[in-house]
C-alpha cells in the first residue's frame, strides 16, 4: 500500500495506466459501490433486525426457560424437603401410634391376664368348695351305710342273743323308769 | 240346736260332762246319749255326735295305756306295769298288751301323749339317727 502511494504522489498517470491495465470503470465501480450500500442497508433493515429480534426473544425465553426452571427446580427441592419433612413427621407420628398401640396391648394384656387369673382363681376355688362337699357327702354316705350295716347286724345279733331273762331284765328298767316319773 | 262350731262344741262338752262320773266315762250313759242324739235328729245333730266322739276318744287315750313287748310279759310284770300306771296318772288305767317281735327287746308304754320307751328297737333307732340315718 505505501508503495502504490508513493507510486501516486510520484507519478498519477501511472495510476490511471495500472487502472486501466486492470479494467477499473470509476463510475461504474461507484455505482457498484452504491448499490452495495443500498443491499447492505436494506439486508439491514429488514432482514438482520427481524432476525436479530427473533434471536434475542429466542434468548430471552431462553433465560426465562433457564429462570423457570431454576425456579421448578427449586420447588421440586422445596417440595422435596416438604415431603421428607412431612414423611418424618409421619414416621414420627406413626412411630408415637405404634408406641401407644404396643402400651395398650400391653395395659391390655395384663388386664386380660388379671382377669385370667381371677376366673381361675374362682374356678379352682369353686371346685375346691365342689371336692370338699362332694368329699363330705361321701364321707356321710359311708357313715350312713356303715351305720345301716352296723344297726342291721346289732338287731340280728341282738335278736338271738336276747334270753329270756334278758327280756325280763329290761321290762324291769321300763318299770323302774315310770316309777322314777312318779 | 247348735249350728255354729262353738256351739257344737259346746253341746258335745255339755253331753261329755254328763257321761263323766267319778272322773270316768260311764259307757252306759255315753250309749244313751248317742241314742238320744239320734232319735232326736236336729240340726247339726251328726256335728255334736262327731265332736262328742273326739271327746271320748281323748278320755280313752287318757285313761289307756298301750303296752308293747318283743315277747310275752308275765303276769307278775303286768301287775307291777298296771300298778307303776296307776301310781303315775291316778285314775285306774286300762292296759292293752300287745306282743310286736320288731321291738327285739324290751317294753314299750304309751300313754296319751307319754311314751316310755324301753325296747332294743328304740336304741338301734337312736344309734342309726347318730349315723345320720332318719329311719330303720
Amino acid at each position: 500500500m505505501n508503495a502504490l502511494i508513493l507510486l501516486t504522489q510520484n507519478d498519477p498517470g501511472q495510476i490511471q495506466q495500472i487502472a486501466t491495465t486492470f479494467g477499473v470503470d470509476w463510475p461504474h465501480l461507484v455505482a457498484q459501490i452504491i448499490s452495495f450500500c443500498i443491499v447492505c442497508f436494506l439486508l439491514h433493515r429488514f432482514a438482520y433486525k427481524p432476525v436479530l429480534q427473533v434471536l434475542a426473544q429466542r434468548r430471552e425465553l431462553i433465560a426465562q426457560d433457564v429462570v423457570d426452571r431454576e425456579k421448578i427446580k427449586a420447588e421440586l427441592e422445596k417440595a422435596e424437603a416438604e415431603r421428607r419433612r412431612i414423611m418424618l413427621q409421619a414416621d414420627a407420628k406413626a412411630t408415637k401410634v405404634i408406641e401407644e398401640t404396643h402400651a395398650a396391648a400391653a395395659r391390655l394384656l395384663e388386664q386380660e391376664m388379671q382377669k385370667a387369673v381371677s376366673v381361675a382363681e374362682q374356678v379352682i376355688a369353686k371346685a375346691r368348695e365342689a371336692a370338699l362337699l362332694e368329699h363330705d357327702r361321701m364321707l356321710a354316705e359311708l357313715k350312713r351305710e356303715i351305720g345301716a350295716m352296723v344297726v342291721e347286724a346289732t338287731a340280728s345279733i341282738t335278736r338271738k342273743m336276747l334270753t329270756s331273762d334278758d327280756q325280763r331284765r329290761m321290762a324291769e328298767e321300763t318299770i323302774k323308769s315310770l316309777g322314777r316319773a312318779a | 240346736m247348735p249350728a255354729t262350731t262353738s256351739q257344737v262344741r259346746r253341746a258335745a262338752k255339755r253331753l261329755y260332762r254328763w257321761c263323766v262320773v267319778n272322773e270316768k266315762v260311764e259307757e252306759g250313759r255315753a250309749r244313751a246319749v248317742v241314742e238320744r242324739v239320734l232319735t232326736s235328729r236336729r240340726r247339726g245333730y251328726l256335728s255334736v255326735l262327731g265332736e262328742f266322739k273326739r271327746l271320748l276318744t281323748i278320755d280313752s287315750a287318757r285313761h289307756t295305756a298301750k303296752i308293747d313287748s318283743a315277747v310275752p310279759l308275765q303276769i307278775d310284770l303286768q301287775t307291777r306295769i298296771k300298778e307303776g300306771l296307776s301310781r303315775v296318772y291316778g285314775d285306774p288305767i286300762h292296759a292293752q298288751f300287745a306282743q310286736n317281735p320288731d321291738l327285739i327287746g324290751g317294753i314299750r308304754i304309751q300313754i296319751s301323749s307319754d311314751v316310755y320307751d324301753g325296747t332294743v328297737k328304740s336304741r338301734l333307732q337312736a344309734l342309726a339317727a347318730s349315723f345320720g340315718i332318719r329311719s330303720t
